[in-house]
């Protein structure tokens, strides 16, 4: 988080986290496609040629408060390949929230767990309290063959207090929905350290909306 | 406004002004005049010029331009058709720039999250090279107080090794000095009958006159066996003064040995030294094992006589008990000016090659148990060495043993 308050300019840093070709990028894309111009900017790809070792995807989102604060949100992704923890752990850095994106196939159930376990320890070394880190775990791959059944991973995961999602990416089913609960579980802490609120009225509600409220069919007719 | 420490992350919002820096200026100018007509100017969001002119030309159009999705910044030109173009333009240059900035400072900081890690396990590596060296030093004083408890045993068993000869040559010299004594006693035994024979005699000789009291002297002599009587006598008491001699002999042997094991140097003479052990040695020899010695003339050397006697001591001992029955013990002695030889043979048992590769070995030992400490001959290696020498054995089954000590002469002192 950047907080300016001369500029009348926040920036919320918020990051898509999880193992190689889980559906990270096809995330951001389908924000970018669902969300309207005025609230984003391009997809920018860092991409050095011939390995993916500073790869990662960069969203650009904002929306201004009634009281003139813009909000900016700037959605990354990590590298997923095991051997690029340096640039994941400068991507995390500074985050104020993270979605796990998980594939659903049972063929990645390790890859899974590895990365976020990963997840987990990078946080500490980059200094963010990981049992208060905002995180949302969105399954996604949803509509491929051979994965995990919903009932089988909320099991799984009932033992721990985040929040699952699932999602297809490449269809755009859970995406927005994975994002807006990401939002509702950021703001109270940037609420508490901005006034959000109180100083800027932005609610949880208008937080939120940068997402648009359109639902699923909405947004894929646009 | 207050100074903040510059914000360096690659994930921090980039100033147009700053965007702008990654180009020439010039350039920049050049191009936008090109595009846009001679007063083409771009102004930051608030109006602030940042290329071009200082101020509007006549006819001049604005048009703004965009980073990510917020307006930051304007174009201004007369051409009016050619600035949406020309936005484009810059904004594709600004997001180039911005890419790029990105690009190098999410590297810097991959680099050195890496760099970071690599400096934990450093420390960490160092934290435990650090234990293992106290470890190691605590093992050091360990051992060394292992060594010093092990030394202490040690010279304590070679008191007890000493004392243990000691105690063998008290026997041996005791009964040496028991045999004169017993066969002194019974001659003054007998000699003290002698005497009443004589008292008889002397009665007889005072309290009777006359003739016939010659008769009566002569039968008592008779008698009381006079002439075997004066016979025996001076044997009897020659005797004892040869046995009281013996044992003045095996004293002064004694006397000698003793101030030998006073501690210390001095410089002696080893073939006296190795007559004294052999005096007190004496008694072990008895009739079965003849001493044989070759002295070579030797200079003087400076040494710790008592514990070379004790060498010795050992060495002929040990030589005496290696023959079984009859045999000789041979002693030689050379010098070739440097170093002193002495040799000490037996015609002994020998050793077979598994005893005399230990034979130097501490508590090696092939005497029953207790009848030996099993530091004899290691003690005499560790003596020989502190004077500078070399102690060697050569030893054939059944045909004997010898012990060759070599010591420099000139080696202390």
């Amino acid at each position: 988080m950047e907080y300016d308050e001369d500029k009348q300019r926040l920036t919320v840093k918020l990051v898509y986290y999880g193992p190689a070709l889980s559906g990270k990028t096809t995330n951001l894309m389908r924000l970018h496609d669902f969300i309207v111009p005025e609230r984003r900017g391009e997809i920018m790809t860092l991409e050095t040629k011939n390995d993916r070792t500073l790869f990662f995807d960069l969203l650009p989102l904002g929306f201004t408060a009634p009281s003139g604060l813009l909000v900016k949100f700037k959605l990354f992704t990590v590298p997923g390949q095991v051997a690029h923890d340096g640039t994941r752990k400068a991507v995390l850095s500074r985050t104020d929230g993270v979605v796990f994106v998980a594939d659903s196939q049972r063929s990645q159930g390790i890859n899974n767990g590895a990365s976020f376990e990963n997840l987990a320890e990078n946080a500490g070394r980059v200094g963010l309290d990981f049992e208060r880190l905002p995180l949302v775990v969105q399954f996604n791959k949803r509509d491929v063959a051979e994965i995990y059944s919903e009932a089988e991973l909320r099991e799984r995961w009932s033992a721990t207090p985040w929040p699952l999602t699932f999602a297809s990416a490449l269809v755009g089913t859970g995406v927005l929905e994975t994002f807006r609960l990401l939002l509702q579980r950021a703001y109270p802490v940037l609420d508490s350290a901005c006034a959000l609120g109180a100083r800027h009225g932005v609610s949880v509600e208008t937080f939120v909306g940068v997402a648009g409220t359109d639902s699923l069919e909405q947004a894929l007719s646009r | 406004m207050h100074e903040q420490p510059q914000n360096l992350y690659y994930d921090r919002e980039h100033s147009l002004h700053e965007l702008l820096k990654e180009f020439d200026r010039v350039r920049l100018e050049q191009v936008l005049q090109g595009l846009l007509g001679e007063g083409a100017r771009l102004l930051d969001v608030d109006g602030t010029v940042l290329l071009g002119p200082a101020h509007t030309s006549g006819g001049a159009q604005r048009l703004s331009f965009r980073l990510d999705f917020e307006p930051i910044g304007y174009l201004e030109g007369a051409r009016v058709e050619a600035l949406p173009a020309a936005v484009a333009c810059v904004e594709m240059l600004l997001g180039a720039a911005m890419r790029y900035l990105m690009a190098s400072a999410v590297h810097m900081e991959a680099v050195q999250a890496d760099f970071t890690e690599l400096q934990e396990k450093n420390t960490a590596l160092q934290a435990s090279e650090a234990r293992y060296k106290a470890l190691a030093e605590s093992l050091e004083i360990r051992v060394h107080e292992q060594v010093e408890t092990i030394e202490r045993a040690q010279r304590q068993l070679y008191q007890a090794e000493k004392l243990a000869s000691v105690g063998q040559l008290a026997a041996g010299v005791a009964h040496e000095i028991n045999n004169p004594l017993g066969f002194v006693k019974s001659n003054l035994n007998s000699a003290n009958a002698y005497l009443t024979s004589l008292q008889r005699l002397g009665e007889l000789a005072r309290g009777q006159q006359g003739e016939w009291q010659g008769e009566r002297l002569v039968a008592a002599w008779e008698d009381e066996q006079m002439d075997a009587l004066l016979e025996d006598f001076p044997v009897l008491l020659n005797e004892s003064i040869e046995g009281i001699e013996r044992v003045a002999k095996i004293v002064a042997a004694l006397k000698d040995f003793s101030s030998i094991d006073r501690a210390g140097e001095s410089c002696i003479d080893l073939n006296a030294l190795l007559d004294s052990t052999c005096r007190m040695a004496a008694s072990e020899f008895g009739s079965r094992v003849q001493l044989v010695t070759d002295y070579g003339a030797l200079p003087k050397l400076s040494c710790h006589p008592g514990r070379l006697a004790q060498v010795f001591m050992n060495l002929l001992l040990n030589a005496v008990q290696a023959i079984p029955g009859d045999g000789a013990v041979r002693i030689e002695t050379r010098s070739d000016g440097t170093d002193i030889e002495v040799r000490i043979g037996d015609t002994g048992r020998g050793m077979s090659e598994a005893v005399l590769a230990r034979v130097f070995d501490p508590f090696f030992t092939t005497h029953d148990v207790g009848a030996g400490t099993g530091l004899g001959l290691t003690v005499a290696r560790d003596v020989v060495r502190a004077h500078g020498g070399r102690i060697a054995v050569d030893s054939q089954p059944g045909v004997g043993t010898t012990f060759t000590i070599t010591i420099p002469v000139s080696s202390h002192g």
